[in-house]
């Protein structure tokens, strides 16, 4: 068989299955650009003084076309050089989260002393927003590693309680099994509790995704040096008016959360299919 | 079958535990010897402390007082020459049937040759050829508990404890997981402690019923269930046993409701 219809086979037995799914997350697509549409007209043929912040669906599209090759506002960068940038720090920050996140969660579900000694900091530092760090983040690591610092704060609480919740649900009787066939302390560590919680660690890795796309937006509204990201753009064009390219980036921002969330996705789909869990 | 040896010497266990304010004696004064190569079925109204009884055995919970040997040296945990059989499986689902069975001789840190040997010869014993590499979640009830007992067995344990292993499974399924139980044994020879809510299952399987009181869970009667096997359900013998066994149980069965009736 040819490498390209191995290919379009493959996307068959994807697409095909999930065509409802995909027909009808298409329409609700259609639906929601016709109304925005609709508004903006609207806006326009009344003359209202909110027809300039309802820029018409067409002109979005125009400018994140363009965008790839000029922003308004800031010169030297395209909309590339943007994405790269910001797309790097969301990785870092939620890869340096996962890598810490994940064994202290297994550490506070397992141990007692290491859960009481945690919680207090938790539970006093998880209420703060990411985004008040920001100041002095920027200050302490710079501009490109102020934002990486952020994105880690957002995306490292959702991951370790995920991950601690886990633990702590772990199937008792799989335990007690475990221990007549003869297992001791780490075998039943390493054999039954860590396959048992990463589907609690997949929630906590998608619940992180999301919260460290939330967080690069505001952690770049104030970094130009050592590259601006998107989030400094939104900020820039939405105060100097051009609001086109800042709907144009919010939608790459979207369009970027998406396909993190979906490579997630497919990881524990993996993950599930070669465990034979589901 | 049944040899002259003790396998388990269980002497005036108890065990109670704290729930809420009040403190739960589950078990009393238990006493029994279980013979080497026997099926010893335990019967009792729920809440009795059956399941607690293997659970001590097992080493997965430690008796408040009395003595428990096992070829009389004490028993202070779980351990490979105990193997355990639950209700619900307790199969591993990441793990293949094979998997499943070699967890004992892995977390041993027998080699892989070792294992596979190991889990080709269990396999073979319960009927599993062909879906060695299925998942759990693949099988059906009885072909899950297939599992389970190869995956106990994997240890050589010399005591199969088994909580209510069939109690799952619908009728047909039952009753030939019994015959396929007795077909085990006799080809492994272990001592069997099997914790039953049914009686009809108790005399088709076992040497020797413990019925038990209701709580704290005491031997009430030790009925010896002499009929050669393969037992015939529809024998006079058999259903003379079984009402033995029946009006035992109802006695208790009726002190357990009064006492869950009346206020304490």
């Amino acid at each position: 068989m040819s490498r390209s219809t191995n290919m379009s086979a493959m996307l068959k037995k994807i697409l095909v299955p999930r065509w409802r799914e995909l027909t009808l997350g298409v329409l609700s697509l259609v639906l929601f650009v016709l109304v925005w549409h609709g508004v903006s007209w609207y806006l326009h043929e009344t003359s209202s003084d909110l027809t300039p912040f309802v820029p018409s669906p067409r002109s979005v599209g125009e400018a994140l076309w363009k965008s790839a090759s000029y922003l308004p506002g800031l010169d030297r960068y395209t909309m590339w050089d943007l994405t790269e940038s910001s797309l790097s720090r969301v990785i870092l920050g939620f890869f340096v989260a996962l890598l810490l996140a994940f064994p202290l969660g297994l550490l506070m579900g397992g141990s007692r002393i290491a859960e009481y000694m945690g919680k207090p900091l938790v539970e006093m530092f998880r209420p703060i927003p990411p985004l008040a760090w920001v100041p002095v983040f920027l200050l302490a690591f710079h501009a490109f590693w102020g934002p990486v610092a952020i994105v880690f704060l957002g995306a490292f609480f959702p991951i370790l309680l995920n991950v601690m919740f886990g633990v702590k649900n772990v199937d008792q009787t799989l335990v007690d099994a475990a221990r007549t066939l003869g297992a001791k302390k780490l075998d039943i560590f390493v054999k039954v509790v860590v396959p048992s919680v990463v589907p609690y660690l997949m929630t906590g890795v998608k619940i992180g995704l999301g919260v460290a796309w939330m967080c690069i937006v505001a952690a770049e509204y104030t970094g130009l040096s050592g590259g601006a990201g998107l989030g400094y753009y939104v900020m820039l064009s939405g105060t100097g008016g051009q609001y086109s390219y800042m709907y144009a980036t919010m939608i790459m921002i979207g369009i970027l959360s998406i396909l993190t969330a979906g490579v997630a996705g497919l990881l524990e789909q993996r993950f599930y299919k070669w465990s034979g869990m589901k | 079958m049944v040899g002259d040896e003790v396998s388990i010497q269980m002497r005036n266990l108890s065990k109670s535990f704290v729930k809420g304010k009040r403190s739960v004696i589950a078990l009393q004064g238990f006493d029994i010897d279980i013979m080497d190569g026997e099926i010893m079925c335990l019967l009792g109204p729920s809440g009795c402390g059956k399941t607690t009884v293997l659970r001590i055995v097992a080493g997965l919970e430690t008796p408040t007082d009395g003595k428990l040997l096992l070829r009389g040296k004490p028993i202070t945990g779980p351990g490979p020459d105990r193997g355990m059989v639950f209700q619900e499986f307790a199969l591993f689902p990441w793990r293949t049937v094979r998997r499943n069975i070699e967890f004992g001789p892995e977390v041993k840190g027998d080699s892989s040759e070792q294992r596979e040997q190991i889990s080709s010869r269990y396999v073979e014993l319960v009927g599993l050829k062909g879906f060695e590499d299925a998942h759990p979640k693949e099988l059906s009830g009885g072909m899950k508990q297939r599992v389970g007992i190869a995956r106990a067995l994997a240890n050589d344990p010399s005591v199969l404890l088994m909580d209510e292993p069939f109690g799952s499974l619908d009728a047909q399924t039952r009753n030939l997981m019994q015959k396929e139980l007795l077909r085990i044994w006799a080809a492994t020879k272990k001592t069997v402690l099997f914790v039953t809510h049914s009686v009809d299952e108790a005399v088709f399987l076992a040497d020797r019923i413990v019925v038990m009181t209701a709580r704290p869970g005491k031997v009430r009667e030790m009925i010896e269930v002499d009929l050669p096997r393969p037992r015939d359900r529809t024998s006079k013998e058999f259903i003379s046993v079984r009402g033995r066994v029946l009006t035992e149980l109802d006695e208790e069965f009726e002190k357990a409701r009064a006492k869950e009736l009346s206020p304490d």
